[in-house]
């Protein structure tokens, strides 16, 4: 896949010459709006028709030159063209159905990071000051398509390993006579299978593992430092030292669960809980504790917090609403520790397509985890009983709600909304629909950048986030899985451990292949971060530099 | 006035005009998707799904069904009674437990659940004897 923008000759001849002057000179023509295709609007009181035959019908196209329109309808009816015979040199031009730069002499839709540029100023300043969240100031060079080249460079790199010194090795995998640490069966304390699959998931959790088995958490400060006869970190450390120690003989966390049910009174009961709901559960109270001892918090104006719990699970949601009506967007962000996903049952056919394959018209498709995170980050139309009022207009209009990733967090924890309560019939139901997942996953798509910039068109523009150091590559190590009924199933963690899956059911610890991971019922997927082996200072082939070779200026706010 | 004959010819020209001016959208779009390096790797995915495809067809196959773990040797070489048998001392009353039975113990111990009643006496001086 080539990811470099290399101008046409054309272009660049046409940059040469004229520099800026035509995309300044189309600036006061732009019509947008978020989630519609930006249009340019010669006159507003005549429809645009072309100079040669008056018509109206197919691709007008306004000359860059010398701003005269054209239609192209056909091969044979094709007055851009002519126009580029009559006048030689004018063939760059510009698409006024779609704002995009046309080389007629290529017959190509082609592209240029200034025209951008002054499509997007004229965006952001047209749209109102709502829309300014997310666009930053343009002031390094930026490659676009440097997330692409990481991609491809990554395709050989997919059995990446996590081990367990935090460091990435390449090693096959090691003799069967030498486990990893850290492997060691879990009880069944009675019902407790919820408790042991997500304290597997977290005792592998690379960020929280190093914490507590360097020994960060202190039980004689802890002791010392409050009255709560209970701490969590304190039990879960002794978990942490008993699973490490090399012991293999399954292990009671029946400490753990004491002090859990004394601390979340209305959670404490024998029976079937959500593993969720307890994951949930268990970083509060881990928070709880360690935001005590750790943050004072005068020098936390911002609310960020430096526990274990926020350090490794801790991400940034960004929520944006925009009024249908003028297309103001007022911008929300709120931390989150997780993500929960609804399964999307609309299956994607297209992938099918794309294959040259015969495909059976009775094939059903596979629902995927991708796709709940696509449906996560649709914009959304909000129904017409929710009407918000928009700042801009003053008013009560429809509006488009859209999600997206302002801040990943190092470990990505995906929750699968499976259990389904209708208020309505007063029932909850299990979905146990199969849900594909990768093993590799680049949540690029899903973060704010990706998303504010595709509703912009996808435009050659630097959005904020863009600079970010955090990868967007992730690699699975653990999966909580659920089989059964609702009210009474089982949950088993699958460990992933250099290379190696192990099932982990309760007491019981196997060996087990790829495809047995990939055809469970996934409820909870964690991720970690992949380093980025690739820093700035790599040219990963997308040269975006003006003809003049001037840097881009800085944009903010608006030109 | 225009016949229907010729309304109908007029229709269907701003269908067609509609239509292609759809097309042109979306072409457009993936045109500056792919040129920009902005798509999603098709290949990976697809990919995926036919590895995920395969493992849940060798998986539904009878023939290789994974045994019921309860009742094989773990990587360790252990095997496990379905309930686990190691025995405890319950840190809310001091008795010993059975680790297979603690939760169902613990609730009544607790006060929590329909039959409890809290177990009194020795609790305070158990937990307090108890190393954190």
């Amino acid at each position: 896949m080539s990811t470099t923008l290399n101008p046409c000759k054309h272009l660049s001849d046409y940059k040469l010459r004229y520099g800026l002057k035509g995309f300044n000179m189309i600036q006061k023509w732009v019509k947008a709006s978020p989630y519609r295709k930006t249009l340019m609007e010669k006159s507003k009181s005549e429809i645009p028709r072309c100079s040669f035959c008056c018509g109206y019908e197919g691709r007008l196209y306004i000359c860059l030159i010398c701003s005269s329109m054209s239609c192209s309808l056909s091969p044979e009816s094709n007055h851009a063209l002519l126009h580029t015979q009559n006048q030689i040199g004018h063939e760059i031009a510009v698409d006024i159905q779609r704002s995009e730069l046309y080389c007629i002499a290529c017959d190509d839709q082609v592209y240029d990071p200034d025209f951008d540029r002054a499509v997007m100023c004229e965006q952001i300043v047209g749209l109102g000051n709502g829309n300014l969240e997310g666009i930053r100031s343009n002031i390094k060079r930026k490659r676009l398509s440097s997330e692409a080249g990481l991609n491809s460079d990554f395709k050989n790199l997919k059995r990446v390993t996590v081990s367990g010194g935090g460091e990435w090795d390449h090693d096959r995998r090691i003799s069967k006579s030498c486990f990893p640490v850290g492997l060691r069966g879990l009880n069944n304390l009675g019902n407790t299978c919820f408790m042991n699959s997500v304290l597997q998931a977290l005792l592998h959790a690379p960020p929280f593992r190093n914490y507590f088995l360097s020994g960060r958490h202190n039980k004689d400060s802890c002791r010392k430092a409050s009255n709560d006869r209970f701490c969590l970190s304190c039990d879960i450390e002794v978990i942490f030292s008993a699973v490490f120690s090399g012991d293999r003989a399954p292990y009671s966390p029946a400490q753990f669960l004491y002090s859990w049910w004394r601390l979340s009174e209305n959670l404490a009961c024998y029976e079937q809980q959500d593993a969720h709901e307890f994951f949930m559960s268990v970083l509060d109270r881990i928070h709880e504790k360690e935001g005590k001892t750790r943050n004072t918090s005068k020098d936390n104006p911002a609310g960020d917090c430096h526990c274990v719990v926020h350090r490794a699970f801790s991400g940034l949601l960004r929520s944006d609403v925009t009024c249908t009506t003028c297309g103001f967007t007022s911008t929300t962000y709120d931390p989150c520790v997780d993500i929960s996903l609804d399964l999307n049952t609309n299956i994607d056919h297209t992938l099918h397509i794309a294959s040259n394959k015969a495909q059976k018209s009775t094939d059903t498709g596979i629902s995927t985890l991708t796709s709940c995170l696509d449906l996560f980050t649709r914009p959304e139309k909000l129904g017409s009983d929710q009407k918000l009022f928009c700042q801009n207009c003053q008013e009560r209009h429809e509006s488009v709600k859209q999600m997206s990733i302002r801040r990943l967090p190092l470990v990505l924890c995906l929750h699968v909304k499976r259990f389904e309560h209708s208020l309505a019939r007063k029932a909850s139901r299990k979905i146990d629909r199969h849900l594909q997942f990768p093993f590799s996953l680049d949540m690029t798509p899903y973060v704010s950048s990706s998303i504010v910039r595709k509703r912009f068109g996808n435009r050659i523009f630097a959005f904020e986030g863009d600079e970010s150091d955090i990868s967007t590559n992730f690699e699975v190590f653990a999966v909580i899985t659920h089989s059964g009924m609702l009210e009474s199933g089982h949950y088993v963690t699958y460990l992933r451990l250099n290379e190696q899956w192990y099932k982990c059911d309760d007491a019981w610890i196997t060996e087990v292949e790829d495809e047995i991971v990939r055809s469970s019922q996934i409820y909870l997927v964690f991720y970690v971060q992949k380093p980025n082996e690739h820093k700035s200072g790599e040219d990963s082939g997308c040269h975006l530099r003006s003809a003049s070779g001037e840097s881009y200026k800085s944009v903010a706010g608006c030109c | 006035m225009s016949s229907p004959a010729e309304n109908t010819q007029l229709a269907s020209h701003l269908f067609d005009e509609l239509l292609g001016s759809i097309i042109m959208d979306v072409s457009s779009e993936c045109h500056r998707i792919a040129r920009l390096g902005l798509d999603r790797n098709l290949d990976d995915e697809e990919e995926e799904l036919k590895l995920s495809a395969q493992a849940r067809a060798r998986v539904a196959d009878p023939s290789n069904s994974e045994a019921n773990s309860k009742y094989v040797v773990d990587i360790f070489g252990q095997t496990h009674p379905p309930v686990a048998t190691e025995i405890f001392d319950c840190m809310n009353c001091g008795r010993a437990i059975v680790a297979g039975r603690f939760a169902p113990h613990l609730e009544k111990c607790m006060g929590k659940g329909r039959k409890a009643r809290v177990k009194s006496t020795r609790s305070s001086t158990a937990a307090a004897a108890h190393n954190r």
